[in-house]
Parts: structure tokens; sequence; C-alpha cells
């Protein structure tokens, strides 16, 4: 386990141990993120890895993975910190014979006022910062890998409010005052593209497209995530795949997908990709109705179930 | 290298990627970070700092080997040095039968002497490369180039050179060299032209006059816009999006409209020990459902394809886009506006579409549209129709859109044909305009974005 990747050619195989099968742009940007201290941010399609890259970082460097997941309405208590007033308040109903003991002995009331507040940093101190994952980030004492998962789900607010933090990697609590990061972290942002992001955000980071693999690619990631799969199978399962992508669809398989339907193949047993095993498995892999109809006259097989009527909607 | 690099990002911008200083800034560091020994490394990590969108990616490959492509000219060994005297009066003699301008081109590639600056600059401006400013024109500057340096014939030429250099008694062998160093000098020679032509052009590029006239093109009606000016208004579109976002967040901050937020109410005034002194409000607001209906025939197919890429960078503020496009008849094209650009998007419904005359229907498009996905419509759906109204004579299916704008929140219609136009010849648009919540009158994207972010304002 390195904490530090010394050259690109080292991200490659370091990342392959974790099998992860990087290509020369996905282990040069990461190698360039470290160096750089920038986030990356990996977009793509959904299910081609862009998650999987960062927990593979992680487990290459022998780094915690911290992943902050975005969805709408996400803010800064759920993100950032929240201060635990409820904490803090049954510890000063606690605290108070104490507190009243150790200001028994003063004289005036300026003396203990003096002298209560040479004890406030109890009050007002990290015990009550309930961290969440970007703080946990930052303040960790070991670096870690910081997974922003799904940013373009986030609002367009929280957006801006993560690029402040990645730009200098500190954060202002007004109960305790200015944090700073201890190790800037490795940070993996990852976005389906629904929409555009920030430009200021997209400046700030290395830009890495990952999209659908090539056959030869994809085969290699069937054989070395389910070597249950016999080869000529694999083969054929991952050119059916292609296959697929190649034709509209509403949503075209992922990377994950192929791996649970060759998952699939193998725990069914499958000796070869004949009508029958293809109708029975072909959900795994497409999950619209209207996708499952195209794919059969694609792949000519015979319709189980007559189309139904009425059902094109995206209701 | 530097400055290479940097005239390589100026073209880049020129080409309408946007880069910016941070980020030209970033490009060296990543290439120092990464070296140039490794050349697809050296790419890698400069595309990485510099485009930041996938529509850039292209745009960038295409001019990297411009400027880091320089076919190294390999200095080959001087054949006509290696001759013996001999030989070479042979090689003289054989020269002998070419004229003036082509020897002395065949000498200089057997010599394998590359291209001085100044004759390049020369051979520049001798095929108009100054007047160039666009990278479409590259191969036919190199054609151009070639042509005037008559390498072409120098071909053809070769054939009787050696022909005539073994009659006159010259070794085969030493024949076959001089014929492959020769070819080997005019291929270097390519690259360097190839290299300088395409280096020259994104020089030409970066140095045109970057007319700033957006606002008046945000402003030029849809029907007078060139091709060239649909493109720059497709990058509009994008900062458009960014600015109409941003004024929507704010609004929706200052509306305060959300439902109380009992859980966040209690938990935020815990230290005025639980009395409600700061109510908290749930930020999520009701985002709109869409539905767009938009007429992609000829005359309306520039604003129905910004419609729909504005749309699509609003994605975040609204709850789901269902698109259509129809001629005379409806596609559902979300699934294309997921995979790409609302430009490739149209091109491929029209390729989908029956070739030949379209006869634009609406009313059998809303037929389509009742029969198949009239369940998208409910009471959260906004229901937009972009079209002119212009049914040429069909049935117009009112009673259909009657039922959709009950079904439907609101209807709303995009038209870019002013007031006093509908009900002129064929159109219907006085009639479908009475049933709708509003229509909008828009003629140029300035018009056109002030509309969106209405229809987002008043959901």
């Amino acid at each position: 386990m390195t904490q530090r990747f010394e050259s690109p050619e080292q991200v490659r195989q370091a990342l392959g141990q974790q099998t992860y099968i990087a290509g020369d742009e996905i282990a040069t940007i990461t190698y360039l993120a470290q160096e750089l201290g920038k986030p990356i941010l990996a977009e793509g399609p959904a299910g081609v890895g862009k998650t999987e890259l960062a927990k593979a970082v992680a487990g290459a460097l022998g780094r915690e993975l911290i992943r902050l997941q975005c969805y709408e309405g996400l803010d800064e208590t759920k993100a950032l910190y929240e201060w635990e007033y409820a904490k803090q308040l049954l510890y000063t109903q606690l605290l108070r014979d104490k507190v009243q003991a150790s200001l028994r002995r003063t004289k005036t009331l300026g003396e203990a006022a003096d002298r209560l507040s040479r004890e406030e940093d109890v009050f007002f101190s990290m015990r009550f910062l309930l961290q969440r994952p970007l703080l946990r980030a930052i303040l960790s004492p070991e670096p870690v890998v910081l997974l922003v998962d799904e940013i373009d789900r986030a609002d367009a607010e929280f957006e801006a409010f993560l690029l402040e933090v990645l730009s200098d990697y500190q954060v202002s609590v007004p109960e305790v005052g200015t944090l700073r990061a201890v190790h800037v972290p490795l940070v993996v942002l990852t976005s389906n593209n629904t929409r555009d992001l920030s430009e200021a955000l997209k400046r700030r980071c290395l830009y890495l497209f990952i999209d659908y693999p090539t056959l030869e690619q994809e085969l290699r990631v069937v054989r070395l995530k389910v070597p249950g799969l016999a080869e000529d199978l694999a083969r054929q399962a991952v050119e059916l795949v292609q296959r697929l992508r190649q034709g509209e669809l509403r949503k075209a398989p992922s990377i994950s997908e192929t791996l649970d339907w060759a998952r699939s193949l193998v725990a069914l047993n499958a000796r070869a990709l004949d009508a029958p095993t293809l109708e029975r498995t072909l959900t795994v892999l497409l999950k619209h109705e209207a996708d499952l109809r195209r794919a059969q006259t694609l792949l000519a097989l015979p319709r189980r179930v007559p189309a139904p009527g009425g059902a094109a909607g995206d209701a | 290298m530097e400055e290479r690099i940097l005239r390589f990002i100026s073209a880049l911008r020129a080409s309408g990627v946007r880069v910016s200083l941070a980020e030209s800034a970033d490009g060296l560091r990543a290439v120092r970070a990464a070296g140039v020994g490794d050349r697809n490394r050296f790419r890698v990590s400069l595309r990485a700092a510099l485009v930041k969108e996938r529509r850039g990616l292209a745009i960038f490959d295409q001019l990297f080997p411009v400027f880091f492509d320089h076919a190294a000219v390999p200095s080959l060994p001087d054949v006509a040095g290696d001759l013996s005297p001999q030989e070479a009066e042979l090689l003289a003699d054989a020269l002998g039968q070419f004229s003036e301008s082509l020897r002395r081109t065949i000498e200089r590639l057997l010599r394998g002497e590359s291209l001085s600056d100044e004759e390049l600059e020369r051979l520049g401006r001798a095929v108009g490369l100054q007047q160039v400013d666009d990278l479409r024109y590259r191969e036919w500057i190199i054609e151009r180039m070639r042509r005037a340096l008559r390498l072409r014939e120098v071909q053809e030429a070769l054939a009787g050179l050696e022909e005539a250099l073994l009659r006159l008694g010259m070794q085969g062998v030493k024949v076959r060299r001089i014929r492959s160093q020769i070819d080997a000098s005019q291929r270097a020679l390519e690259g360097q032209l190839s290299s300088y032509a395409g280096q020259r052009l994104a020089g030409n590029m970066a140095a045109r006059p970057r007319s700033n006239d957006v606002q008046a093109l945000m402003a030029r009606p849809f029907d007078r816009l060139s091709q060239a000016d649909m493109e720059r208004l497709r990058h509009e579109v994008r900062r458009l999006a960014a600015a109409l976002r941003s004024t929507v967040a704010l609004r929706q901050k200052h509306a305060r409209s959300g439902h109380l937020d009992a859980k966040a109410t209690l938990r935020a005034n815990l230290r005025y020990a639980s009395v409600p002194m700061e109510l908290r409000h749930r930020d999520r607001h009701l985002k709109p459902k869409l539905v767009v209906v938009c007429d992609v025939s000829a005359s309306m197919r520039q604003i129905s394809e910004l419609m729909l890429s504005l749309l699509h960078a609003l994605q975040d503020q609204v709850r789901k886009t269902h698109a259509f496009a129809f001629i005379d008849r409806l596609e559902y094209i979300s699934p294309d506006l997921a995979r790409g650009e609302a430009h490739q998007a149209v091109t491929r419904v029209l390729a989908r579409m029956p070739a030949g005359y379209y006869n634009t229907d609406l009313g059998s498009s809303l037929a389509d549209f009742d029969r198949r996905h009239l369940a998208l419509l409910d009471s959260r759906t906004t229901f937009i129709v972009v079209g002119d109204g212009r049914n040429n004579f069909n049935e117009p299916r009112l009673d259909l859109f009657d039922k959709f704008v009950r079904r439907s929140r609101r209807a709303l219609w995009l038209t870019p044909e002013p007031r006093p136009l509908w009900g002129t010849g064929d159109s219907d648009m006085h009639r479908y305009a009475e049933r709708c919540g509003a229509v909008f009158v828009v003629t140029n994207l300035g018009e056109l974005a002030a509309a969106v972010d209405r229809l987002l304002a008043g959901v």
C-alpha cells in the first residue's frame, strides 16, 4: 500500500491490483490530480465506473474513502457540519454544579466572569461539531480520498458552496473559527451529465470523460470480475452488449449491467446465448419495456407477449 | 514548447472552446508534472486541464496534431554526397531531362533538405494562406502548396528518372536507394507543409477579430440567422442557461414559498430553548414537469432547437422534461436529447422522418400524442407548444387541444409570428391562442430566453 503514486505507470498497476482496469488517460489524470492537488471531474454515462474509480484509487493508496452522495436539496448541514445545540445544552446543564463550584471562590462578579471565560473553550469546542463528509475529509489526520458522487443532482447553490470549500480546503465555523485542511484530500467528483455544471466548478477540476469501453476493454473487465464465465461465452455476451449500445435504446446497458448479466449467465449455468437464455436474462440488461421490445426485434427473438397497447409513455 | 502550447490554447479559444487563464496555467503545470516524453500522456494531461466538456474534446483532438505532430523532419543522409563522382555525373545527366524548377525540387529532396521558415512563408503567401481562417480548408491549402512545389510531378518524374539512371548504367541497388531517399524526403516535406498550414490557419483563427456582437445576434430574428450565427448561438445558449438558472434560484430563495420544515425548525431553535424564533422552510420547490411539443419544419427548426437546448441546460430547474418533435407526425425525442446536443437530436429526428415534401400537420401530431402519450399530462405538467400554428389547412383538432389544456396545469405557446399575422392564410394560431394560458411571441434568442424565464417563474 503506497500513500502516493510515483508515476502514471504505477497508478495503472496499482489500480489494476484493485481490479480496476485503467487506460492511459485515467492513469495520467489520476496522477496529475495528486500532483497538482486538483479535483477530478469524471463525467460520462451512468455505470461506466466513475464511482468505482474513486474506490479503486482509495484502495490503491490505502486511504479511507469518504463519500458524499449528492441529491436535490442537499445543503451545508448535511454535507459539511451541524452544530449540536442539544448536546451543548445538555452539557451545560449537567456541568452546572461543577461550574458553580469553580466559581465559588471568586469574590467579585468581574472575577467570576474572567474565571468563566477561561473555561468557555469547553462549550465552544469541536466536541459539539457534528462532522459531515466534507468536514471529515478536511479534518482527517490521515490523507483521504473524497468522492462527491453525482454532483449534477445537487442544486446550483450547493455547487457554489462546494466550490468555495474545494478552492482553499478551509471552512469557517462561526462557533469555533476557521478550520484548515491537514492534508489536501484527493477529490473525485462524478457527474452523469444530466445538466451542465457551472463554469467556475469545471475550471477548478481536471476533466475526465469516461465513455463506454471498447469491446476488448469491456471483455477484459468481464473476464477479470466474472472469472467463472467461459471465455467464448464472455466474448459473445460482450459483443451483444456492444451491439445493443449501437441501437437506439432509451437506456443503453452500462458496464455494471454487463457484469450483472455475466454473473446471471454463470448462475444459470448457461452454455450458449440461445433464444431461451436471452429471453430469461435480458431483463438484467435492459430496464425499459420499450427497450426490451426493441432488443427483441434487434436480436430477432420470438415475441413472448404482444406489446401492450398504449404503454409507450414513460409514465 | 510553452510558446507552442500557448498558441495552441489561443487556437482552441478561436474554435470556440472556453479556456480561462487559470486553466491555461493549469495546462502548463500539468504538462510539467506529467512530462512531454510520452506523447499520448502529454495530450491527455493537457486535455484534462484545458477542456471541461465533451463537446470540446473533439475540437481538441482535431487541433492537437496540428500543433504537436510536427513530423520531425528526419535528417536524411545526403545521398548525393555518397555517390562516386561518376555516379553523380550520371545523376546530373538523368536530371537534365526535367525542367528547371522540377530539377531543383528533386535535388532538394535528394539532399534531404527541409523548407526554411522564409520558404514556407513565401509558399504560404503564394497560395493565399493569409486570407483563410478556417481549419476545414487545411487539406485544400496543403494541396495547393504541394502543387506549388510540384510534388505530384516529382512522383511522375521519378519513374522516368529511375529508367534513365538504369539506362545510363547505374547499379540497380543504388537507383533504388535514391528512389527511397526521395520518397522519404517527400513525406517529411509534406509533414512539414501540413503542420505549417495547420498552425498558420489556427493562428489566423486566433487573430480573427472576435466579434462581440453577441447582443446583436441575440436580437436578430431567427429567420435571418446564417449557419455561422446558429453555431455561435448554440454556444451562447449555455451561458444564457447559466444566467437564467441563477435568476431562478435567487427568485426561489427570496420567494420562501416552501413548506414549513418542522424538523429543521426545531433543530435551528434549540439554541433559543426551542422557542421557534427562526422558521425554516423546505427548500424544495414544486418543480414543474414539462411536456414540450416542437415543430421542426424548416421555418421553425432554429427556434425549436434553441428552445430544446435551453431546456436541456436547465434540467435541474424542472422535474422532468418530455420532448416531442413533429412535422406531420410526432416523435419522442427525449432519449436523443439525453444522448447529445439538441442540434444533433433534431438532425437525427429529421433523418427518421419520411423524406420528401413535409406537410406540417399539428392536428394529426396531437392525435398521435393523444393515442400514445396522454398519460404524461397531469395536474403538475406544463404543456408547451413551440410552433407557428400554420397547419397547411389540415384539421387543427381543437377538441384534442382543449382536452390537453384541461388535463395539464397550464398550456403555453411559443410562436415566432406577430399577432397581426395570426389567422391569416393557413394559420390556426388565433384559435389555439385563445385556449392557451399564455402565448409568447419570440422572434429572437433574447425573447426566447425571456419566455423561458417567465415559464419557469410562473409555475
